[in-house]
């Protein structure tokens, strides 16, 4: 299901205007890292999609639905947000009742429900965690739990906003590993993010955000390798993409794989 | 993501720019003044000739009406009508309803009533539009007012707006779910329940984090604290709280002498 962003203008009740001007086409099945200083609009773009926020002008567009013509809820069985800090989602007294809650929502059967909040919990690793009460687990694993009940819903689309902030390594593979998953269900994924490296080891398009337009937009290695054009929002390439330059590899590297190749072949 | 710490708009102007316990001296003087002073219509009059024209001076006059009229004139009105019914006073019936008179007297004391009320809210709105609550506490804890008390009001001036702005985030945590906040009334009552739990949760966690941060600057140390921002206190504004003082004094001595 497409995302299509027509000239998207979004200005907030204090006058400040987050977004002015982005258009963009995000196709079914894509990866997507948006990344920019804070401040750049990425939230204030994405809280477009499922029509949390409304344009002031331009559209948003969904699939066939237009945001401004839908409500939320009825988004909600397209797109799938998960928030940023899991405790202003959570609210049930144990995990299972949690995750139930989103595709409850929409509507589905029982069979169904119960068959997608398994897959949830097996992708999340939560499986084992069901009757515990959310706030009893570690904010890593809360963080796991909001994933869990967004990814339930079975949306075409799903979106993290900064998923890895605050997580130690292994729970950022686990984050990393749903994403990977999620892209074998042929869903969209858009992620906000700060975390570079985890943008350049699991993102096949990047969209630089700065001063609420599009800076830049592409396969995740040409841009990764725009070091200057990057610095306008402030994000600095990965380490090993810095790295490789220093030592005039040929190509933009971004992960280690990548790295330990092209120094094979130039030795 | 635009959060408001307090009602506090940031102006320069010459209210904003007075002592904050001079500005509190000021909003009690009129609220007192406006409660005690045995003239009819007082309380009318200090909307007139204080109220109004002082949110004028603070620069906040637009602010300050749609607060007026959106928040205390609703609850004046209420007030006034309750006792207007209610008040078993005089003999002079303007209108029967069923089994309640409503006589002049009554409608008089209702609409004294109800502009008193409105002179102590929208002095004390004044009041917090135009002071910055740390601004203010840190004058008063300079003055010996002990930090915990400050900390008790400044918490709560602060926690209103807060607690929106967060209930805000977590409606649109639960919308991005499917939870259904539009529609009919059993079913938006239904969904109070994933709104009210992250908000207590989360504001109970706040209160300890805060607490812990709080201590961890040294709280409640015994040591004579140094502040990083010395609020002025100019002798105009000594002279002028004196002087509102002795309003206050003069407005409760005339009442207790007339009556």
């Amino acid at each position: 299901m497409n995302i299509e962003i027509k000239d998207l203008r979004f200005t907030y009740p204090t006058g400040l205007e987050a977004v002015s001007g982005i258009s963009l086409t995000l196709e079914a099945g894509e990866q997507v890292a948006i990344v920019g200083q804070n401040g750049a609009g990425k939230t204030t773009l994405v809280r477009h999609f499922n029509g949390l926020l409304q344009p002031t002008s331009g559209s948003v567009k969904i699939g066939d639905w237009d945001t401004k013509k839908t409500s939320v809820a009825k988004l909600a069985s397209r797109v799938g947000y998960v928030f940023q800090n899991p405790d202003e989602q959570l609210f049930s007294r144990d995990v299972l009742t949690e995750v139930t809650f989103g595709p409850r929502n929409l509507g589905y059967s029982k069979e169904k429900t119960d068959g997608l909040v398994e897959r949830a919990l097996a992708l999340t690793e939560l499986s084992d965690k069901t009757e515990t009460n959310p706030y009893d687990l570690s904010p890593t694993w809360r963080k796991m739990v909001a994933l869990a009940s967004i990814i339930a819903m079975d949306t075409p689309i799903v979106i993290f906003d900064e998923p890895t902030t605050g997580q130690d390594a292994v729970n950022v593979a686990r984050i990393a590993n749903v994403i990977a998953e999620l892209q074998k269900e042929g869903k969209t994924v858009i992620t906000i993010t700060h975390d570079i490296d985890f943008c350049a080891e699991n993102f096949e398009r990047v969209v630089a955000l700065s001063k609420g337009q599009v800076l830049l937009d592409g396969p995740a290695r040409e841009i990764l390798g725009q070091e200057e054009i990057l610095a306008q929002t402030y994000v600095e390439p990965p380490q090993l993409t810095r790295l490789g330059k220093r030592l005039r590899l040929k190509e933009t590297v971004r992960n280690q794989e990548e790295f330990l190749n092209a120094i094979a072949r130039r030795a | 993501m635009h959060e408001r710490l307090s009602f506090h708009i940031k102006r320069d102007s010459f209210i904003h720019n007075l002592n904050p316990l001079t500005k509190l001296v000021l909003t009690l003087t009129l609220i007192l003044i406006a409660f005690t002073f045995p003239w009819y219509w007082t309380p009318h009059l200090l909307v007139l000739v204080a109220i109004i024209p002082l949110s004028l001076l603070g620069k906040v006059f637009r602010e300050f009406s749609v607060t007026a009229l959106r928040l205390i004139l609703p609850a004046a009105g209420f007030l006034f009508l309750m006792q207007a019914f209610f008040q078993p006073v005089g003999s002079d019936v303007i209108f029967k309803f069923y089994f309640l008179d409503v006589t002049q007297e009554s409608l008089m004391f209702a609409f004294r009533n109800a502009m008193r009320v409105f002179v102590m809210v929208s002095a004390f709105t004044l009041f917090l539009v135009t002071t910055h609550p740390s601004e203010l506490m840190s004058d008063l804890t300079r003055r010996g007012l002990p930090g915990q008390f400050s900390y008790v009001i400044i918490s709560t001036l602060q926690i209103l707006p807060q607690i929106i702005a967060k209930s805000q985030t977590i409606i649109a945590a639960q919308r991005s779910r499917g939870l259904d906040t539009e529609s009919s009334f059993f079913k938006r009552a239904g969904s109070l329940i994933p709104l009210v739990g992250p908000l207590v949760f989360g504001s109970l966690m706040e209160v300890e984090e805060r607490a812990i941060a709080i201590e961890a600057r040294g709280f409640t140390s015994k040591q004579t604290k140094t502040s990083l921002h010395e609020i002025p206190d100019p002798s105009f504004d000594q002279m002028l709280r004196w002087v509102l003082v002795a309003l206050i004094i003069l407005s409760i001595a005339l009442n207790l002498w007339l009556s």
